[in-house]
């Protein structure tokens, strides 16, 4: 059994010793389930370790057929493109349950069903196989369902089922496309990645268009483009805090993650539409922007933030060149541990006082002086500071963005003002101001939380400061990629 | 002498307009008028007997010819239809005899309705009924006689609700009515099949073209007058609704369910003696309900406890005797039956009231050891076998539904189709919708306040974020996000209504009825 097969299996051990436990004692499955967090998270950063940058193909790669009729086959591997992907949701993963403490009730279900969602997840980066991606694609909506509907806010019904009902829409689209392609597939050949990706490039024109479209719908609605993204303000506000974490975090970069690997797939199609995605990217970072600029709930503020903050990634696949894919891929990492960091912020302060409402908030550095030192590191990466990782992938998207389109690149710098804007003024409304009585008995961060906080902000502020071996680790792959791509386009 | 004929049923009808205008013009009312009304009625009643036994010995002598022809009433096509009567036999002595019994009655009921509060409707009604009926038993064709036959129905039901301020009045009469509407259905089918395989609808001519038509033909026909017969002389399964027909005060109880109108029904029968002869199915129908229904009444009838339902289940069980002996082919019996059960129960009616000051000291003989023992009759003899519940069960309650649901269907689709004005529903009404929208308006006001902008780009910011948030409010989140919700939740919810629905016995019974009606069509 492979390394890989061991880091998906662990998060199912850690469900199935979940499972037999006695519900009733919460400090046992609390600490349970973080040891097997904490295992999934030191088995990814071994990956990190052992992990050959020089080489971009697919690594530790182990092939398992499990229908032979069909040749669909359990298959795993690594690349520079789903390695930090990788690392990302088992850090997440962790700090989520480390911010779970004040989950009070069900706690056990509460548990089994986070580790299911990082098993989803971890399948999803780490499968070479587009029927095992699509499993562990609508596996981790089960989970989701369940931790949004049960530990939600008061709208939670209403979200859940949007959040599904969304999702499950553009998967439809997603599997139609996936079989249109696998009509070019000789017969028992099997749905490996690489195999898809030969046979789509058999496809005619216009097939690979339509293909296309469906794919963009399907990765589109997770990732989210601007207007498939009516589920994520409503989802993100009503999830439990550590929940919001992982759906900012890594449930979104699914969607990215997916859409680059089937921009490579189908490069002729993308070339195509390409005005049409950098319209969509500029207008939807400009869109999510504005509305985040326009939300007083703080929560409704970062989950616009992160359309805006996707639409970068989007950008940066649309430019279809080796500097813009990079940058897409440092964004999907720097957005995965901002946004987790801004949920996790904004949780522990509305634990304390039970309001989402920035206008309630006054002068807090007083009395949370960490919490406020945190928040505002946190807000700068947000809005692309340099010395944070937000500023390093920015500049990257600029830079390819720049080559491929030129002064176009003006409304990315207005969104980049407008995300500045927001921020800023977020920093000054929570911790600036008149002294508030309500917010006098306020306690600072506790230690766990503070354990948290403080991974997520060194890994922003060491990756801004010191960004290359972020970068040397995807350089390999994405240089194969792009070669691919710029071999199809000519 | 045929020519009296007419005066028979145009006499009471005189007196019942004269009542009834002077009524509805304040000529006749109050206490003052009720000796002018009852002499109207009586004198109208009397001459009307006086002339119907002078038709009668008239007939005896052999004076009359049988029939008389007084007008055309209608002429379309093929069908045409006079105002014709007999005018000798069985009719004219059934005439006589309710003539004689309808005397008795309005003289009675001159004292008896004495001071209630509707004795001109009485009167008026009681009139009306006297013409009607005598116009049934004499009338040459069906579409006269079944004229008669409604406006006796309608007396009953005007009657039976005649203290109307007591809701089971109401009820009662409604339901009594609805029943016998069910035995008019076959009357009216009776007379289209008579005019489709006869070509006449004169009873005599009817009869005489009996015996040329073929065994089904006859068969579907006579079933068809015979159901009107079962349902007008509360045979099974219509038996319960004489026992609501009580209701109503005792001389009309006395004269529609005790003497008259109970057996119209079985007069009827008799009418159409040749035609059901031809017809052995038919007769076999009226031995089995027959029998029943006397076995059923006689049952029943040991269990009663009160003078008026003792009476009405022994007068079902005698006509459920005459029924059998019409279907055994004893038609003299069944005529003879008539007559006397007539007499008989118009008096025993009448004196009902005074019933137990007559029977004191004369006690009741009780039942056989062996039916006494027997537990699980006495029950269904109580529960008068459960025929009301049962009718609920199959007939009303579907009914009902299928009224509800078109109610619904009406409300929701065809109301809101033509543009109904809308419902109070939407609108505020408690003190804390009011509060609630207050606070929320209050909210937006704070809002609005927070996403101010200053200089011209924050102005420009502000706007571009107003219409950027109403296009994600209106359409993004409401128009897909909510209302795809909302839609998906009214789609099912529907479904299931449409499910649940269409289970039901009565939609199932109702497309079997248009499948047969399609089949029958082609």
């Amino acid at each position: 059994m492979g390394i890989l097969s061991t880091l998906l299996l662990t998060p199912l051990l850690g469900i199935l010793v979940l499972a037999i436990l006695p519900g009733g004692n919460a400090s046992q499955i609390r600490f349970t389930a973080n040891l097997f967090a904490t295992v999934v998270f030191l088995f990814s950063c071994w990956l990190v370790v052992d992990y050959n940058q020089l080489y971009g193909d697919i690594q530790y790669y182990e092939q398992f057929i499990y229908n032979p009729n069909f040749n669909s086959a359990f298959a795993l591997g690594v690349d520079g493109l789903s390695l930090p992907m990788v690392v990302l949701a088992a850090m997440l993963t962790l700090i989520a349950l480390l911010a779970s403490f004040s989950v009070v009730h069900n706690i056990k279900s509460y548990y089994i069903s986070v580790l299911l969602l990082e098993l989803g997840m971890l399948g999803v980066f780490l499968s070479q196989d587009w029927s095992l991606f699509y499993i562990f694609w609508e596996l981790t909506l089960i989970p989701l369902f369940i931790l949004i509907a049960r530990w939600g806010g008061t709208r939670r019904h209403v979200a859940s089922i949007n959040f599904v009902l969304y999702t499950m829409g553009g998967s439809i689209f997603m599997l139609v496309s996936l079989l249109a392609i696998s009509q070019y597939m000789p017969e028992h050949g099997g749905t490996l990645m690489a195999d898809m990706t030969e046979a789509a490039r058999s496809m005619p024109r216009d097939e690979q268009l339509w293909v296309l479209l469906g794919f963009l719908i399907g990765f589109g609605v997770k990732m989210p483009v601007f207007p498939l993204h009516g589920w994520l303000p409503l989802a993100h506000v009503e999830a439990p805090s550590p929940v919001s974490i992982l759906l900012s975090g890594i449930l979104l970069k699914m969607g990215a993650y997916g859409l680059i690997r089937v921009v490579v797939m189908l490069p002729e199609a993308t070339l195509i539409v390409q005005p049409y995605l950098l319209f969509i990217a500029l207008f939807g970072m400009i869109y999510g922007g504005v509305l985040a600029w326009r939300q007083s709930d703080l929560k409704a503020m970062v989950a616009y933030s992160s359309v805006s903050h996707m639409g970068i990634v989007l950008l940066g696949i649309a430019t279809l060149n080796f500097t813009g894919l990079t940058g897409a891929v440092l964004q999907m990492t720097a957005h995965g541990l901002v946004a987790g960091a801004l949920f996790l912020l904004v949780g522990l302060l509305y634990e304390r006082t039970h309001t989402r409402n920035i206008l309630d908030y006054s002068s807090l550095v007083q009395v949370m002086p960490r919490f406020a030192f945190f928040m505002t590191i946190t807000l700068f990466a947000a809005m692309g500071m340099p010395g944070t990782v937000g500023f390093v992938a920015e500049l990257h998207a600029v830079i390819g963005g720049y080559q491929q389109w030129g002064n176009l690149m003006l409304f990315l710098g207005l969104s980049i003002l407008i995300s500045a804007a927001y921020a800023m003024r977020t920093v000054g409304m929570l911790f600036t101001g008149p002294v508030k009585p309500q917010m006098r008995e306020i306690e600072d961060l506790k230690l766990y939380e503070l354990v948290a906080a403080i991974i997520l902000v060194a890994a922003i502020v060491l990756m801004g400061l010191w960004p290359s071996p972020l970068i040397d680790l995807s350089v390999a792959t994405i240089t194969q990629m792009n070669d691919f791509i710029s071999q199809s386009i000519q | 002498m045929d020519y009296l004929v007419i005066f028979i049923p145009l006499l009471p009808f005189v007196a019942a307009a004269i009542i009834g205008f002077g009524h509805l013009f304040n000529q006749i009312s109050g206490q003052k008028g009720e000796a002018r009304s009852a002499d109207i009625a009586k004198n109208a009643i009397y001459l009307s007997c006086v002339a119907a036994i002078a038709l009668l010995v008239a007939d005896l002598m052999g004076h009359n010819e049988g029939s008389l022809t007084a007008v055309r009433w209608l002429d379309s096509g093929n069908l045409e239809i006079e105002l014709n009567f007999i005018t000798s036999g069985f009719s004219v002595i059934v005439a006589v005899l309710f003539a004689i019994i309808l005397v008795i009655v309005t003289r009675f009921s001159t004292n008896y309705i004495h001071k209630e509060s509707g004795f001109h409707r009485f009167f008026f009604v009681l009139s009306l009924f006297s013409s009607s009926i005598l116009f049934l038993v004499l009338s040459g064709n069906a579409a006269a006689t079944f004229f008669g036959w409604e406006i006796a129905g309608l007396c009953s039901y005007l009657l039976i609700s005649f203290a109307y301020d007591r809701p089971v009045a109401g009820i009662n009469a409604t339901r009594v009515f609805v029943t016998n509407r069910i035995g008019d259905t076959g009357f009216i089918l009776g007379i289209a099949l008579a005019f489709y395989f006869g070509d006449t609808i004169n009873w005599t001519d009817l009869n005489s073209a009996a015996e040329s038509m073929a065994t089904p033909t006859v068969t579907i026909m006579s079933l068809c007058f015979v159901v009107a017969a079962m349902a007008k002389s509360a045979q099974l399964p219509f038996t319960p609704w004489l026992a609501r027909a009580m209701e109503g005060p005792t001389p009309s109880s006395a004269v529609f369910y005790g003497a008259v109108m109970i057996h119209a029904g079985i007069f009827l029968i008799i009418l159409l003696r040749p035609v059901i002869e031809q017809a052995p199915l038919t007769m076999g129908l009226l031995v089995v309900v027959g029998l029943l229904t006397a076995v059923y009444s006689f049952v029943v009838g040991l269990t009663q406890t009160d003078v008026k339902s003792s009476l009405c289940f022994a007068i079902s069980g005698q006509l459920g005797l005459m029924f059998l002996e019409c279907g055994l082919g004893l038609w003299e019996l069944a005529m003879w039956h008539l007559c006397a059960h007539a007499i008989v129960r118009s008096y025993q009616v009448l004196t009902a009231p005074s019933l137990l000051h007559y029977v004191h000291g004369n006690p009741m003989k009780p039942v056989p050891e062996t039916v006494a023992k027997k537990r699980w009759l006495y029950i269904a003899s109580l529960q008068r076998f459960w025929l009301d519940p049962i009718t609920d069960r199959t007939l009303v309650r579907p009914v009902n539904g299928l009224g509800y649901d078109l109610d619904r269907f009406d409300k929701n689709i065809i109301d809101r189709a033509m543009g109904d004005p809308a419902s109070s529903f939407s609108a505020i009404t408690t003190l804390t919708q009011l509060e609630n929208k207050t606070h929320k308006n209050r909210l937006e006001a704070v809002h609005v306040e927070f996403v101010k902008g200053k200089g011209i780009v924050g102005k420009l910011l502000e706007w571009i974020a107003n219409i950027m948030n109403w296009f994600e409010e209106r359409l993004v989140l409401r128009g897909i996000g909510m209302d795809l919700v909302t839609m998906g939740r009214k789609l099912g919810q529907a479904a299931n209504t449409f499910e649940l629905l269409i289970l039901k016995p009565r939609y199932l019974v109702l497309f079997v009825f248009i499948v047969l009606m399609l089949a029958a069509s082609i």
